[in-house]
């Protein structure tokens, strides 16, 4: 029998990216975990906190500790959120609950890499050329991959678990590391900037050969996907999580 | 209170705790190779050159040879070459702007970054270094130290008042990116290795 | 106080509405950053650098009062007179008595980014000393009247094309030059008659050693060693931060800034100055401006590190693309975002929030200062400090309560019922339309995952587990 799981849809996947959060739910399951996605479940409190105003994020920090503390571990597909709760869930008293939550927290990548230590999904195909897009988040605070900043010895968890798939191929982008330049609210104060750099990564991936854009995290493709259709390049955009549960494009 | 004092106290009063940050032992990091052919690579890459110099020809005579031109105005501060003018002919600055080639010898290079030494020991007027439209330096090659590290330890620090590092000729790209060697001060440099 | 924040948003537009600019200053930043990762890969030992630079320089802040006595020792029984400046009308005034002391009427200067925090230049054209810029990226940048718009390469918003327009208008060259060659030759022989008749010669300082009395001063195109050593007065501007306890520390620094900021193993030029030439003055002028203020800030002290490389504005995709002007600063890119706002809060109340926080200039940063850590703290404060515009403020406190609120916050996602009604709408929207200036929306979906959840795993979820019971605070 697997961990008690518990399940953290971030609001936009809920929202805009539900097949995101089923094919999470699903692959944990397959993997024999035991997955409860607790209803009352709103915000890890994030976008307030990157914002500056830390007393905001309490009712939702305090709200998500209510609801995850009871699991053993709690999963989301998303870097973001992930940091969030692990380095930065600071509005709230810190009990021991709040310890526990914040120490078992997991990015489904780290999670299925570090944790389950799976490598392959052998109901998985996917034979199409991709462009890995590693959140700032997943790559610079989770490590979920080497940093080109750091010259340190290469490595990438989603690359290794999409090495696992059937028929993948990997598209080679110039840049990337760059960010892609959705930053939360930085996307709406920042509009002409974060617009240009969301344009410019998905043209390098489009100019490296991918047929798509997989990611772990759904925001910054949420902002791709928007630079990418207002601009035309024919590019399209799937969640990690999606490929590695099977799906079939 | 006068600024300065007043400086120390703010200094004094914010100081985050000296115990928490202790001073590392000076350290000797990196490649140790101190040979001149490293020393020519790394010469090379900063946009300097190597003279060439025939068996059996003077240095006056390779000199000659890469600075064609006729007329130019060569300046020596070495015994082994004579140069067209007298230093005693060039007390200052503006006497020594028309020199077209100066011939100095350095303290020591630097291996690590093709950089050759020069102070006041070596250049008498220190604004010649800069003011020459290009440069002849002739370097012991037992005078190589290995790195930037390495370098630090030479008493020269310690001694001179102007001690410049030049590694190459002056060089700019402020101008949409484009390398320019020879920006303000020497349009070229030339290293000789030559035994004191 | 009431000075208006910079609009660095809408700066950042009219920069990126200019496609060949954009264009070449995105590729040139990206080329120094590949440079830079170039130097890094061939030395091993370079994780080690940036760690020895970041304890140096952090013991030197720790001390940096002793320090600064044991320079100034050093440094006056060498022959250099040492001065001391409060804030920047302190240094333009002893710069002004130094100059005038000596009936000095045309000053020649390197670049110096203290010399901008002080604004020295108008000061002293105001009691009549003709002020050069012999950098020419700055020279550019002064007869264009701008302030640098990088630290390490001024000019580096412009084209071959802008800097022809200039020189044409200042020095009658041709304005439709292409050649990059010709047009710094072009400066190298308009330069060279003022330097040699300055009456006073004026430099930065990269680095001082209190071992020894040093001051080092890095650059490449020789003109900082022209401006010392040709007219017989030099002086030197430092801020105070710059210190090392001793020489041998200088070779880990020397190793590191140049790779940092160009890519390149060491400037064309290091030049230590220890005393005066033999019938010449040399001056150093250590300047405060906030400095020690700034030592007093718990989480934000660390940024007097910065060794002014430049590297963490190379590889800033947002710097890349809005461009060093956009800041209304003296110190754009990253490091401006988090020294600014030391200077005047309101002012440049809104450079933290000009980052996606992504984290790469802490990565390339040669001494390591946590600055994406530091942008993040330094929108605490601000926030804490009231100087976040009022809209964005309300809507994040409105969030926040409804995030709070899981049946309010389901009927928001579900649309059903207008919760944000407490919130005046057209703020709300005015406040998100820009996601659709240049970008589409998400398509819209048949069904929440929540909401399929409720019907695929219909037994599930409605309680949380039994396990542990939580206080909040909330
Ligand atoms: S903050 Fe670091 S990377 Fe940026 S200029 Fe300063 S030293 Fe260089």
């Amino acid at each position: 029998m697997g961990m008690k799981i518990g399940l953290f849809v971030p609001c936009y996947i809920d929202a805009f990216y539900p097949g995101v959060g089923i094919a999470t739910l699903e692959l944990l399951e397959r993997l024999g975990q035991d997955v409860t996605y607790p209803t009352e479940q709103t915000c890890c409190g994030q976008p307030m906190t990157n914002a500056g105003c830390v007393s905001d994020s309490a009712a939702a920090e305090a709200l998500f500790v209510k609801l995850f503390s009871g699991f053993d571990a709690i999963v989301m597909p998303s870097g973001s959120c992930t940091h969030h709760v692990r380095s930065h869930f600071d509005a709230i008293e810190q009990t021991d609950a709040v310890r526990h939550v914040r120490a078992n927290t997991y990015e489904l990548v780290e999670f299925l890499h570090d944790v389950l230590k799976v490598r392959d999904f052998p109901w998985a195909e996917f034979p199409h050329t991709v462009g890995l897009h590693n959140s700032c988040s997943s790559l610079r605070a989770l490590r979920t991959a080497s940093m080109s900043e750091l010259g340190e010895p290469a490595f990438s968890k989603p690359m290794t678990l999409l090495s696992g798939v059937k028929g993948i191929r990997f598209a080679t982008p110039a840049r990337p590391d760059e960010c892609c330049g959705f930053g939360g609210t930085f996307s709406v104060t920042e509009e002409a900037v974060s617009a240009r750099m969301g344009l410019d990564k998905v043209r390098d991936h489009f100019h490296a050969g991918a047929e798509y854009i997989v990611s772990a995290d759904s925001s910054c493709m949420m902002h791709q996907q928007g630079c990418a259709e207002r601009n035309r390049v024919d590019i399209r955009f799937i969640h990690i999580a999606e490929i590695l549960n099977g799906a079939r494009q | 209170m006068s600024a300065r004092d007043s400086i120390l106290a703010t200094l004094r009063r914010n100081s985050p705790p000296p115990a928490d940050h202790p001073l590392p032992e000076p350290a000797v990091l990196g490649e140790a190779d101190a040979s001149p052919e490293r020393f020519s690579a790394s010469l090379l890459q900063m946009g300097g050159t190597m003279l060439d110099r025939q068996q059996g020809a003077t240095l006056d005579q390779a000199i000659a040879l890469r600075f064609p031109k006729p007329g130019l105005m060569i300046r020596s501060l070495v015994p082994e070459a004579t140069g067209t003018v007298r230093i005693a002919d060039l007390p200052t600055p503006q006497a020594a702007e028309p020199v077209d080639v100066t011939i100095v010898r350095a303290a020591f290079g630097i291996a690590e970054t093709g950089s050759i030494f020069l102070s006041e020991a070596q250049l008498h007027l220190n604004a010649i270094a800069h003011l020459t439209q290009h440069m002849v330096v002739l370097l012991d090659p037992a005078q190589i130290t290995a790195n930037m590290h390495t370098a630090y330890l030479r008493p020269e620090f310690h001694t001179a008042r102007y001690g410049v590092l030049m590694s190459g000729p002056s060089a700019t790209a402020d101008i949409q990116g484009v390398l320019i060697r020879g920006a303000q001060g020497v349009r070229s440099l030339t290293v000789c290795f030559a035994p004191e | 106080m009431k000075e208006k924040p910079v609009n660095h948003a809408a700066a950042a537009v009219a920069f990126i509405a200019d496609k060949p600019h954009l264009d070449f200053h995105d590729a040139r930043l990206w080329d120094m950053r590949q440079k830079r990762d170039a130097q890094m890969h061939l030395l091993p030992e370079w994780q080690d650098l940036r760690s020895r630079a970041s304890a140096i320089k952090e013991h030197a802040l720790a001390n940096l009062a002793d320090y600064l006595e044991e320079f100034e020792r050093n440094a006056k029984s060498n022959g250099i007179h040492v001065h001391w400046a409060a804030d920047g009308a302190d240094h333009n005034r002893i710069v002004g008595e130094i100059l005038e002391a000596r009936g000095a009427k045309t000053l020649i200067k390197s670049k110096s980014m203290v010399t901008e925090e002080c604004d020295l230049r108008p000061y002293l054209a105001a009691r009549g000393v003709t002020v050069t810029e012999t950098d020419l990226g700055e020279r550019i940048q002064q007869l264009d009247d701008q302030l640098p718009s990088h630290i390490v390469v001024p000019s580096v918003h412009k084209l071959t094309s802008d800097v022809a327009r200039i020189f044409a208008r200042s020095y009658g060259t041709d304005p439709n030059a292409d050649d990059p060659h010709q047009l710094a030759e072009a400066q190298r022989l308009a330069a060279r008659p003022v330097i040699l008749h300055a009456d006073a010669g004026m430099t930065g300082g990269n680095f001082f050693v209190a071992e020894t009395g040093t001051f080092v001063v890095c650059t490449n195109e020789g003109n900082a060693d022209l401006s010392a050593t040709v007219p017989g007065v030099h002086i030197a501007t430092i801020g105070i931060e710059r210190v090392v306890p001793r020489m041998a520390d200088l070779g880990v620094f020397i190793r590191l800034l140049s790779r940092s900021a160009l890519g390149s193993p060491i400037t064309q030029y290091t030049s230590h100055f220890r005393g005066p030439q033999d019938g010449s003055e040399m001056h150093v002028v250590l300047v405060d401006n906030g400095r020690s203020a700034r030592l007093g800030m718990a989480d934000f002290w660390t940024s007097l590190k910065c060794i002014r490389c430049g590297a963490c504005m190379n590889t800033c995709p947002v710097y890349r693309r809005s461009g060093g002007l956009s800041y209304g600063a003296v110190y754009s890119g990253p490091i401006g975002a988090i020294i600014d706002p030391t200077f005047n809060e309101r002012k440049y109340s809104t450079l933290p929030y000009a980052s996606t926080m992504n984290g790469s200039c802490t990565n390339v940063c040669p001494v390591k200062i946590n600055i994406h850590e530091q942008l993040y703290k330094w929108r605490q404060v601000l926030v804490e400090h009231h100087q976040m515009p009022f809209v964005k403020r309300e809507i994040m406190h409105m969030a926040g309560k409804l995030m709070g609120q899981p049946k309010l916050y389901r009927a928001a996602i579900n649309g059903t019922e207008t919760a944000l009604s407490t919130l005046p709408r057209f703020a709300l929207y005015n406040w998100l339309n820009p996601w659709g200036k240049n970008r589409e929306l998400p398509a819209p979906v048949k069904e929440t995952f929540h909401s399929w959840y409720r019907r695929n795993r219909p037994t599930a979820g409605r309680a949380t587990p039994e396990t542990v019971k939580t206080e909040t605070k909330a």
